[in-house]
């Protein structure tokens, strides 16, 4: 089921209603509800993959316990490894058997080696890797005694499972979210309201920006060999807004739907276009995958303790690991060497960490330096983007051929040319709501906060006549669903 | 939570309440684009509206609305006529549209069936689904179209949903009602010839497939058999036409004597005459058509005359004005 589909509009307010009028006096029948809720949300997609995500939550479920019996440390061990080798080689399986096959055989093919081994060609089940992390990150916790191992099944598959995180995060950590499963909630006026207008934001994003920037750079992406380099550069730019707006809006409608059924979820972005480095960057775009990869890779590799080259290497493994994880393509892997490339001066000269505060914070507009540092950081985005969104390492290398091409100085044409200024005007618009809001959690959190309710309620209404209006007809799945 | 409830009624009430009144806006202006959705729209008015006293009735596919000139049958045979042909659909939603035309119009003296390889097959896409947005709540409308890709279980039922990221429809539908659509029809009484020279539409097919191989529907087959029998019963003679197919594209299709022996045996079942057109020297002359399928204007000029000729001759007693 899609966040942007009709069916959801009439699941939710269903799930919603039973869930505080109907079960609100028992929390084993609220959290019973959530999960039957996120199978039936999880099933409508592909009913016959619900078993692989029962096994998985069995599993991390089993050898949690397993774990919290064991008196030895070797059989602690034992059950980590278990859980970790298990959960890796199940996507192991699904996202990466045919990759790795392929690439050896390709590698053997240069040395005049020629092996024809089977493919699976199997369907990547939907929200794989983010369940499969989800879980890897409570098994780890259990295992580190960060947390006790739960003890009732339902809470914890509701854990793993809740609906509005399953398919495409936020990567949760059961040190956030188990907790809050196992306690009374309470109806929260505010943040339900907060909620409703998170949701609404992230409408925005996926169907206003995302599916408007997505008809064109498909277009141009598609038949990158017939543009010139200035349609090419707009087509990636497009491509950044499109990705922002998709993913951010994804996790924008999961959090503000989890506010409704009074659960927090973590942040997953928090305007990454206005950073001032790449540093900066990478600790506001997907955070939950960042942080988790920081929590259960970086720092276990050694984090920064063993100074600059430590540091450099642990970075390089994370990223090309983090781009591994994006999908089972080298574009991928260079995509996430790029950006470890782009650290690589701020490590070397330990100044990854000096801008944590919010860009031009308590003033309106940013200094002349603030926006030099924000269009290069976003130019080098973008740039990496090449590669996330090529279909090979071949179409991405003459996608940049075509870049730096004479065309580049040429005026964009492609066939819809006309209706770009209109885009544009969007993409702008948008922008500075975003800019107004970069010290909140969403955009709407501010805009119209103070206004006067009829005021305010034109903006709810004029976004959700935007969003009728521009809509596409055909319902878009969100990009992030298929990694 | 009672605060919540109420707020969000209150927010939402405008949109429930105005969405009847503004989806009946953009379908009553929808419906009076004469070019738009490829003037399906004329067609569909003129039978809920109940306009329609045709003599003879052409059913088929975009080869009945671009190859039956109805100007030249009623001056040739001195009898009303009207093309219902509809655009890139086989049987399945001819029968829909033959169905509404009975249902709000007098029946028609003689119903000429333009049928072609395709018409038994079924596409899973609701192609030119524009055509259905201001229909969309009646009970055949949604019956037939329902088993396409095309509108959900929701379009069908609440208002003005089918009409989310129709942005376009619902410009047109603006700009129809400030009276701003001042082209000309069209269709004159469902018939449209269409001026053009032979295309690359075969090369492009060849270059898809080196063959193309028919896939029948056996719902439609089945609706076929039951429209025939339908008309017999309400005493409405039907004539079988194929009109001509250029010969490239007979050669084409691998298993269109199929389909041929289907309309053969329903001919014999059902006792209606069967005009088969697919050895007509037309077939083999291109500058009568734009692609292997589709008559130009010149092509179906000639071929409307012929058809007229072939039925004086060969089935006088079923023509209308017959004496």
């Amino acid at each position: 089921m899609l966040f942007n589909s009709i069916i959801f509009a009439f699941f939710l307010p269903a799930v919603f209603c039973l869930y505080w009028f109907v079960f609100h006096k028992s929390l084993r029948l609220q959290n019973a509800l959530l999960l039957a809720a996120s199978y039936f949300f999880y099933g409508w997609w592909d009913w016959r993959f619900l078993f692989l995500l029962l096994f998985s939550t069995l599993l991390d479920f089993f050898t949690g316990a397993r774990m919290a019996a064991s008196r030895t440390t070797a059989t602690r061990k034992f059950w980590l490894w278990l859980s970790i080798i298990t959960n890796v080689g199940f996507l192991g399986v699904f996202k990466y058997y045919d990759f790795f096959i392929t690439s050896f055989t390709e590698a053997l093919a240069r040395t005049g080696l020629h092996i024809h081994p089977g493919l699976l060609n199997v369907i990547l089940p939907v929200g794989i890797s983010f369940y499969t992390f989800h879980g890897l990150s409570y098994v780890i916790d259990v295992y580190n005694k960060r947390i006790p191992a739960e003890r009732n099944f339902v809470d914890y598959a509701v854990f793993v499972s809740f609906f509005p995180l399953l398919v495409a995060g936020p990567i949760e950590r059961a040190t956030h979210l188990l907790p809050q499963i196992k306690a009374k909630r309470v109806f929260d006026y505010t943040r339900a309201a907060d909620g409703l207008k998170q949701i609404l934001w992230g409408l925005v994003k996926k169907i206003v920006i995302a599916d408007q920037c997505a008809y064109y750079t498909e277009m141009i992406f598609a038949h990158s060999a017939s543009y010139g380099g200035s349609t090419l550069v707009l087509g990636v730019v497009l491509f950044t807004f499109q990705i922002y707006g998709d993913f951010s809006g994804y996790s924008d409608i999961a959090i503000g739907t989890a506010r409704l059924f009074g659960i927090d979820l973590l942040r997953n972005f928090a305007y990454p276009f206005f950073s001032r480095d790449i540093a900066e960057y990478w600790r506001r775009w997907h955070i939950s995958l960042t942080t988790w990869f920081r929590d259960y890779l970086y720092i276990p590799l050694g984090g920064s303790r063993g100074g600059t080259w430590m540091r450099v290497r642990n970075t390089f493994i994370v990223f090309l690991i983090s781009g591994l994880w994006h999908g089972a393509n080298w574009t991928y892997i260079v995509w996430g060497g790029l950006n470890a490339l782009f650290m690589l001066p701020l490590l070397l000269t330990g100044k990854q960490r000096i801008h944590l505060d919010t860009v031009a914070q308590g003033r309106v507009w940013p200094t002349l330096r603030e926006t030099g540092a924000m269009l290069l950081t976003f130019a080098l985005a973008v740039f990496a983007f090449i590669f996330f969104r090529a279909e090979s390492m071949h179409h991405a290398w003459s996608y940049l051929a075509g870049i730096f091409s004479p065309s580049l100085l040429s005026v964009p044409y492609f066939p819809g040319v006309g209706k770009m200024p209109f885009l544009l005007l969007l993409i702008a618009l948008f922008m500075l709501a975003e800019w107004q809001g970069r010290e909140y959690h969403h955009a709407l959190a501010r805009l119209g906060a103070t206004w006067k309710r009829p005021v305010r309620y034109a903006l709810y209404y004029g976004l959700l006549i935007a969003i009728f209006c521009l809509g596409s007809d055909k319902t878009q799945q969100f990009i992030y669903f298929q990694f | 939570m009672k605060k919540f409830i109420r707020k969000v009624a209150w927010f939402l009430l405008p949109i429930v309440v105005l969405a009847y009144p503004i989806d009946y806006f953009l379908s009553t202006n929808l419906k009076k684009s004469k070019q738009y959705a490829e003037g399906e729209y004329l067609v569909w008015n003129d039978i809920y509206d109940g306009r329609i006293d045709a003599g003879i009735a052409i059913y088929g596919s975009s080869r009945a609305w671009h190859h039956f000139d109805t100007q030249i049958i009623e001056d040739s045979l001195h009898a009303t006529a009207y093309n219902f042909g509809i655009d890139a659909h086989n049987f399945w939603l001819e029968y829909l549209r033959h169905k509404e035309y009975l249902e709000h119009n007098k029946k028609p003296k003689l119903i000429l069936l333009s049928v072609d390889v395709f018409s038994l097959e079924k596409k899973p896409e609701l192609i030119n689904a524009d055509q259905f947005l201001p229909y969309m709540f009646k009970k055949d409308v949604r019956e037939f179209t329902s088993s396409y890709e095309g509108f959900s279980w929701f379009d069908y039922r609440l208002p003005l949903l089918r009409y989310y990221g129709k942005t376009e429809v619902m410009l047109r539908a603006v700009k129809n009602a400030a009276g701003m659509d001042r082209g000309a029809p069209a269709r004159v009484k469902g018939y449209m010839g269409v001026k053009r020279k032979w295309n690359s539409d075969m090369d492009m097919a060849k270059q898809r497939k080196k063959h193309y191989r028919l896939n029948l529907d056996s719902a439609s087959i089945r609706l076929f058999g039951t429209f025939l029998a339908e008309c017999r019963n309400n005493g409405i003679p039907v004539v079988i036409v194929y009109s001509p197919e250029y010969i490239e594209g007979q050669h084409f299709t691998q298993n269109r004597e199929e389909g041929m022996d289907l309309y053969r045996s329903f001919s014999q079942q059902y006792k209606v005459p069967f005009l088969d057109y697919s050895a007509d020297t037309m077939c083999t002359q291109k500058e009568y058509f734009y692609n292997a399928t589709h008559l130009n204007r010149d092509g179906a000029d000639l071929f409307t005359r012929k058809l007229v000729t072939d039925l004086k001759n060969k089935v006088p007693a079923l023509l209308p004005s017959h004496p």
